[in-house]
């Protein structure tokens, strides 16, 4: 009954109704402001968020591998948060900081630690134990150290932790439509909202994978750049 | 009501090709067939308001005022609206000229016709001239939007008209009421274009009481000191409105020659009216309780479909009900 009703209600709409494709170029190029804005803003939440993160979770990363017994609950609050539900935890952060990007912002940091402080532990626990005895004994102090033994050496792991929470970052954004600062994803509800918009649904579900695609390029470039040494091995 | 629907539909699509064939909308199989099944009334049931199969749908008024009235009236924070006066009077003055036909229209543009929010929004502005004679506004402000196609045209109407009154004005879309009343109320967003029932029974907050009705005069007298108590302040409210209707196609009401729903049961005494709608609706006091008791209207069946929604619509369109219910500022109300 459902398929014959909505099949038939289709038809009754066509008489009236203009043609709504999955792909239209024109929905694109009318409303290009409106996309770029929100394009903008996805980008920014997405850096912000990971930038907050790496900064955050660098000492947490730290701070788990100086004793031992700290990385258990270092690592298991951050996957715990991981598991709030992202619609559940704008709707916590929301009567605190309001419907501002804040509350997004908040949010998504939170969900870029489990990634990050994973990685960057792991990175750091990968450093041989005798390159590290050798720098001490060449007279290397702990930041000295740390910025030209350990950081290079664990810039792999870092940058794979980074490109990982990143790419997870941009698809995380669009759940901030609920508090209206929901980049790209402000796009896709509207479509939903506006009696099923497919151009609007598509530009923005496509933009999203696009960015995250783009992204991952961009870090993927950048580690190549910063560690020269492991080209030669990697060809 | 499941079994019954299932024989009644090839029925009723029966007398909807009928119609379509050029007989009159006699759907006399279907009222039968139906009559006998809801028990026993056949012998009352005539035939004179059988549904019509037809493209336009028209709202027959709620002539005694069945329907909460959610009239679009403009919310706006409280110490907004003290630091600059012009603030109010400039949403006051949309609400002036906002009708429901201006709202079908917008949202037919927008859902039917694909139009982009804000050239809708700008042509209406421009239309109705509401960009000249306001001024006085300075400072940003943000209007907030809940995210369905009429509150995001609406905000978007009040934006522009603020930006012509000299605010700053942007749109900022926030999902539900629980979310943007609040921030409406901190401050953080200064204006909202509401619904008056719905927004007065949501500051009163208790489900047990009913402070709004279908006098639009009264529920503003209500809402007052509640959105006062509540940091808020309300403008005008405009003649357009958003709530539950009952429409039936333009054949029907030609042939039964009804606009109102007082008349509808003046002419449909003999029990053979078909109504649509969701589940609830025979158990929901303004919807089938409602029309038999304040209209004293009759109904052979009641068919169960969405609240508003594609189906009802197509329900009504298709002849399968006589009369179904909707939203009076449905964009598939549009005249076509």
């Amino acid at each position: 009954m459902r398929t014959v009703l909505s099949a038939a209600s289709a038809e009754v709409l066509a008489v009236d109704a203009a043609p709504n494709p999955w792909f239209d170029p024109s929905y694109v190029t009318s409303n290009w402001d409106t996309i770029v804005g929100y394009l903008g803003e996805h980008v920014r939440l997405t850096v912000a968020a990971v930038v907050l993160g790496a900064l955050i979770a660098l000492p947490l990363a730290l701070l788990a591998r100086r004793s031992g017994w700290l990385a258990g609950p270092v690592l298991g609050l951050s996957t715990l948060i991981y598991t709030i539900p992202s619609l559940a935890m704008f709707a916590f952060v929301a009567p605190i900081t309001g419907i501002t990007a804040t509350t997004v912002l908040i949010g998504l940091v939170l969900y870029s630690l489990v990634i990050l402080v994973r990685n960057f532990l792991a990175g750091l626990q990968a450093v041989p134990a005798d390159v590290r005895e050798a720098a001490r004994g060449m007279g290397y102090g702990p930041v000295r150290l740390f910025w030209q033994v350990e950081l290079p050496l664990a810039l792999p792991a870092f940058m794979a932790g980074i490109r990982v929470a990143t790419v997870s970052t941009v698809a995380l954004v669009t759940v901030g439509v609920i508090v209206g600062h929901g980049g790209l994803g402000q796009l896709i509800t509207g479509g939903f909202a506006a009696n099923f918009y497919r151009a609007q649904i598509v530009t923005g579900a496509v933009g999203c994978v696009l960015l995250a695609l783009l992204a991952d390029l961009l870090l993927a470039g950048a580690e190549r750049l910063l560690t020269p040494w492991a080209r030669g091995t990697r060809a | 009501m499941r079994a019954r629907t299932r024989y009644f539909v090839p029925l009723a699509m029966a007398a909807a090709l009928t119609a379509a064939c050029g007989e009159s909308g006699s759907s006399g199989t279907g009222g039968a067939a139906d009559g006998s099944a809801a028990g026993g009334d056949a012998q009352a049931s005539g035939e004179a308001c059988a549904p019509v199969a037809g493209d336009q749908l028209v709202v027959l008024e709620d002539d005694q005022q069945l329907q909460n009235a959610d009239n679009i009236i403009p919310a706006v924070n409280a110490a907004a609206a003290e630091a600059n006066p012009a603030l109010l009077e400039t949403l006051n003055s949309i609400s002036a000229v906002l009708t429901t036909d201006d709202l079908i229209e917008m949202n037919a543009a927008v859902d039917v016709q694909r139009q982009a929010v804000d050239e809708v929004a700008a042509a209406y502005v421009t239309e109705q001239g509401l960009d000249s004679g306001v001024s006085g506004g300075s400072g940003s402000i943000v209007v907030g939007a809940a995210d369905f196609t009429e509150s995001q045209v609406l905000a978007t109407v009040y934006a522009d008209v603020l930006t012509a009154a000299g605010f700053d004005a942007s749109v900022q879309t926030v999902g539900n009421r629980e979310l943007y009343l609040p921030a409406l109320q901190r401050g953080e967003i200064q204006a909202f274009p509401e619904y008056l029932a719905t927004v007065t029974e949501f500051i009163e907050g208790d489900d047990a009481t009913e402070v709004a009705s279908g006098d639009v005069e009264a529920t503003v007298e209500a809402l007052t000191p509640l959105a006062e108590g509540y940091g808020l302040v309300f403008g005008e409210p405009a003649e357009a409105a958003d709530q539950n209707a009952f429409a039936v196609t333009q054949e029907f009401a030609d042939q039964v020659g009804v606009t109102t729903l007082s008349e509808l049961a003046d002419a449909c005494g003999d029990g053979s009216l078909v109504l649509g709608g969701p589940g609830e609706c025979p158990t929901r006091p303004a919807c089938q309780p409602g029309l038999e008791e304040t209209y004293g209207l009759d109904f052979a069946s009641f068919e169960e479909y969405d609240a508003g929604g594609p189906l009802t619509k197509a329900a009504i369109q298709q002849g399968e009900v006589s009369i179904g219910l909707v939203f009076s500022s449905d964009g598939a109300l549009a005249q076509q």
